[in-house]
């Protein structure tokens, strides 16, 4: 308990707010555990710096049994819906459910190890002088862009609208693959959002990024634009096109056939012999 | 002038037994394959009849070869850069299988593995697109066994120009007959296949004319099919490429005659090459319907004028195949003694494939004869016929069978001369004129005088007589297949440089050798 008070006082709350995946430069028996909290699970928790998208993990080895966590943490789904009670509650509480990880329980004790030292030994440490920049007009208006894929990714990673949404008069019809985004950055708060896109913990986006990340400016800019997106959500109206998007593509549709029909009106559809083939006798 | 070299063929029609040797030949050799069973590059159609695919001769259904636009050229009737452009993925005058035929094999396994019952097993026709038991709807020579039928013979195209009574006396018992047309791919002079092609897939080979389609570089568009009036380019639904006759071209760079002459029964096929101007091409494939023909041999010149051969020879034309230009039989029917027409020339793809068209079954005349002395003159056991009614195909009055021939004029006209019946018979009365003057020679029941006054009247000499009926009958293969040697090192120098592989490994390595190099 004393080395989890002395990691809160030794760790700057705002810095830790900003925590993210920063390679940490571990002591070697640690390195594993230490690496694995700072490029994963940091992106959604802190050690002792408060609830970011998950709760704050400062003591959670004692708050929670080994084995639960060990459960947990392979797969928290898998625990909600046998109907734990603490799985359910905290679901409940934080809205978001936790990805599946497929670590070994050697690995996860290792992690729970670095977190029960409080993050000693590679805690992550304030990242990214660009994190601390002030946005300005110019930063929102390219993370729009990096949105909508205007502008490609650096690293040419796929656009965010590809799966994602945003409420914004900009904006016209994001995927509805992934979670809406107006209002991720109220909830995660600018941190959670950068870790996440340093980082994704979740396995889709993770895939779609791993070969291909975004870059600290880029990632800067998709932050500002959140963070606008979330902050002028009231004064956003963006046309909603509801059933008549439907009913025009239908139009459309039928448009395009007749105008086949018309085009393709000579084509010649039966073989020559189609009227003897027709009253031939068939087999049975 | 811009002489060229085409190796030409040459089918006599009346020679014809419609054995499908030569169909069979060219299957098992080049289209004995998965996709490729319904392609017959080799056909033969019985006539009148509606042919494969059907009715193929109505380009109205099938919109293929050139016709004239406004200006006087030609264009394109169902593809080309604007239609072609436009129905590039959608092709509205395509045939389709039911229109060739869908192809079937049967199931004979069943015969001999059928476990016991109380019926015959049965070998049931089984679709070789499908796999799954079909009612045979069609055949690659339906008209063969249904010719009688309204539904094909009486659909022959070229029944259109005729007078309704003209088309009843066709199909009346006692005039009834029919012909066969064998057909391959023309190697036209003004190919639609060559001209419609979006991927630039098909070429004439400059050596000696023959259309190929090139494997790799062909992108299933099937415009050649649309676009050849003879429906003679067929597309591969397995390996999704079109595929066409070939003209056995590996064999005649190796001097053998394609497969399908060189089994040909009938020995109706003769090949051959000869020299046209290629300046001449337009005026052929643009003339006016009543010149077709007559453009379109004037396109052929002769290979023994001084200043062809030597237009040739600047334009590259090897003096070997100067030599079998001269020897061509092709040469000969088509041109010399112009017996031979190209099959529908109104198409306007300058077709290189020549037909003799047939005179037989000859009208015979029955007239009454007095041969009372000769029956008593006959030995007592000898059969006597109680009429005395002569069955004469000898044919006194001459030039009248012509015009009633079995076929009327108009209706082989309309085959094999765009309309004109004139060029239509005056082959007719030189095969009839060979005809007398044979039987003037070894049957002996024509007078000299009527035999001379034949040969007069269609501008025949005894010799050439003798030379038509030589070749018609007599000639062997040396004579009939005139084949000039292929040069293939020259043509192999153009595409790439004998000098690279000098001082390599001899003649190369196909694979190399597990022992290494
Ligand atoms: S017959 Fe048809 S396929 Fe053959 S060359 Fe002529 S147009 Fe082409
Ligand atoms: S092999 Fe000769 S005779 Fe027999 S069908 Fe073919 S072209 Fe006619």
């Amino acid at each position: 308990m004393s080395r989890l008070l002395l990691a809160r006082l030794t760790v700057p709350a705002l810095a830790a707010l900003f925590a993210v995946w920063s390679p940490p430069v571990a002591p070697a028996g640690a390195a594993t555990g230490a690496e694995t909290f700072g490029s994963v699970c940091a992106a959604c928790h802190t050690i002792g710096g408060g609830k970011r998208v998950g709760p704050d993990l400062a003591g959670v080895n004692d708050r929670r049994p080994a084995e639960w966590l060990l459960k947990f943490i392979r797969s928290s789904q898998a625990l909600v819906e046998s109907g734990d009670p603490v799985a359910v509650a905290l679901f409940a509480e934080h809205k978001v459910a936790m990805p599946d990880f497929p670590y070994s329980d050697s690995e996860i004790r290792e992690i729970l190890e670095f977190v029960k030292r409080g993050g000693a030994g590679g805690a992550a440490q304030p990242p990214a002088a660009a994190a601390l920049r002030t946005t300005t007009p110019e930063d929102v208006r390219k993370g729009l862009e990096l949105f909508q894929g205007t502008l490609r990714f650096a690293n040419r990673g796929p656009a965010c609208n590809s799966c994602h949404h945003v409420n914004n008069d900009a904006v016209i019809g994001g995927g509805i693959l992934a979670k809406e985004l107006t209002t991720v950055f109220g909830q995660m708060g600018g941190p959670g959002v950068q870790a996440i896109l340093g980082k994704p913990p979740f396995p889709v986006m993770d895939q779609a990024f791993a070969s291909r990340p975004l870059t600290e400016d880029e990632i800067f800019a998709l932050v500002a634009f959140l963070q606008d997106a979330d902050q002028h959500q009231q004064f956003q109206k963006p046309r909603d096109y509801g059933f008549k998007l439907f009913t025009s593509g239908l139009a459309g549709l039928v448009f395009l056939l007749a105008l086949y029909g018309l085009f393709w009106r000579r084509r010649k559809v039966h073989p020559v012999n189609h009227a003897i083939f027709a009253r031939q006798v068939r087999t049975q | 002038m811009d002489i060229r070299a085409q190796i030409s063929m040459v089918f006599h029609l009346d020679k014809c037994i419609g054995c499908h040797t030569c169909s069979v030949a060219c299957k098992n050799i080049w289209t004995d394959r998965k996709g490729a069973e319904y392609q017959w590059w080799n056909n033969v159609e019985t006539k009148p009849g509606t042919g494969y695919p059907g009715r193929w001769e109505d380009q109205e259904i099938y919109k293929g070869g050139w016709q004239r636009d406004t200006n006087g050229g030609i264009q394109l009737k169902g593809a080309g850069k604007k239609k072609g452009l436009i129905n590039i993925f959608h092709n509205p005058n395509f045939p389709t299988v039911e229109d060739y035929y869908e192809p079937f094999t049967y199931d004979y396994l069943n015969l001999v593995e059928a476990p016991a019952g109380d019926d015959q097993p049965t070998a049931r026709p089984v679709s070789l697109i499908t796999g799954e038991p079909i009612d045979v709807k069609m055949g690659p020579n339906w008209d063969d066994d249904l010719g009688g039928t309204p539904d094909y013979a009486r659909n022959d195209p070229n029944l259109e120009k005729l007078s309704p009574a003209e088309r009843e006396a066709m199909f009346q018992l006692e005039r009834m007959a029919f012909f066969y047309l064998p057909r391959i791919c023309n190697h036209c002079l003004n190919p639609g296949c060559v001209a419609s092609c979006p991927s630039g897939a098909i070429y004439k080979r400059g050596e000696d004319g023959i259309v190929l389609i090139n494997q790799k570089v062909c992108r299933a568009w099937r415009m050649c099919v649309t676009a050849c009036p003879y429906k003679k380019a067929y597309y591969n639904w397995y390996t999704g490429k079109s595929e066409k006759c070939i003209l056995c071209y590996p064999r005649l760079e190796a001097g053998l005659a394609p497969a399908c002459m060189h089994s040909c029964v009938g020995r109706i096929r003769y090949i051959g090459v000869l020299l046209y101007d290629a300046e001449r091409i337009q005026a052929a494939a643009s003339a006016a319907d009543a010149d077709l023909v007559a453009r379109h041999l004037d396109m052929l010149v002769d290979p023994f004028d001084e200043e062809v051969i030597a237009a040739a020879q600047k334009n590259g034309v090897p003096d070997s195949t100067i030599k079998a230009a001269q020897d061509s039989p092709t040469y000969r029917f088509v041109k010399e003694w112009r017996l031979a027409l190209p099959l529908h020339p109104e198409f306007r793809t300058l077709p290189m494939l020549f037909y003799v068209p047939p005179l037989l079954p000859v009208v015979a005349s029955v007239r009454e004869v007095a041969d009372e002395q000769k029956k008593k003159s006959l030995n007592e056991i000898s059969k006597v016929w109680p009429d005395n009614w002569l069955y004469d195909t000898s044919t006194e009055e001459l030039w009248g069978t012509v015009e009633q021939v079995r076929f009327p004029l108009q209706y082989l006209a309309s085959l094999f001369s765009a309309g004109d019946t004139g060029a239509v018979a005056a082959r007719l009365k030189k095969l009839m004129a060979v005809r007398i003057f044979r039987r003037f020679k070894t049957v002996g029941d024509v007078s000299e005088e009527i035999m001379t006054k034949v040969l007069a009247d269609t501008g025949l000499t005894q010799e050439t007589a003798e030379a038509i009926f030589r070749l018609t009958a007599l000639a062997k293969f040396n004579e009939r297949f005139v084949i000039p040697p292929a040069h293939r090192e020259q043509a192999l120098e153009m595409l790439e440089f004998t000098g690279d592989a000098r001082g390599s490994t001899g003649f190369g390595f196909r694979e190399r050798p597990a022992r290494g190099l």
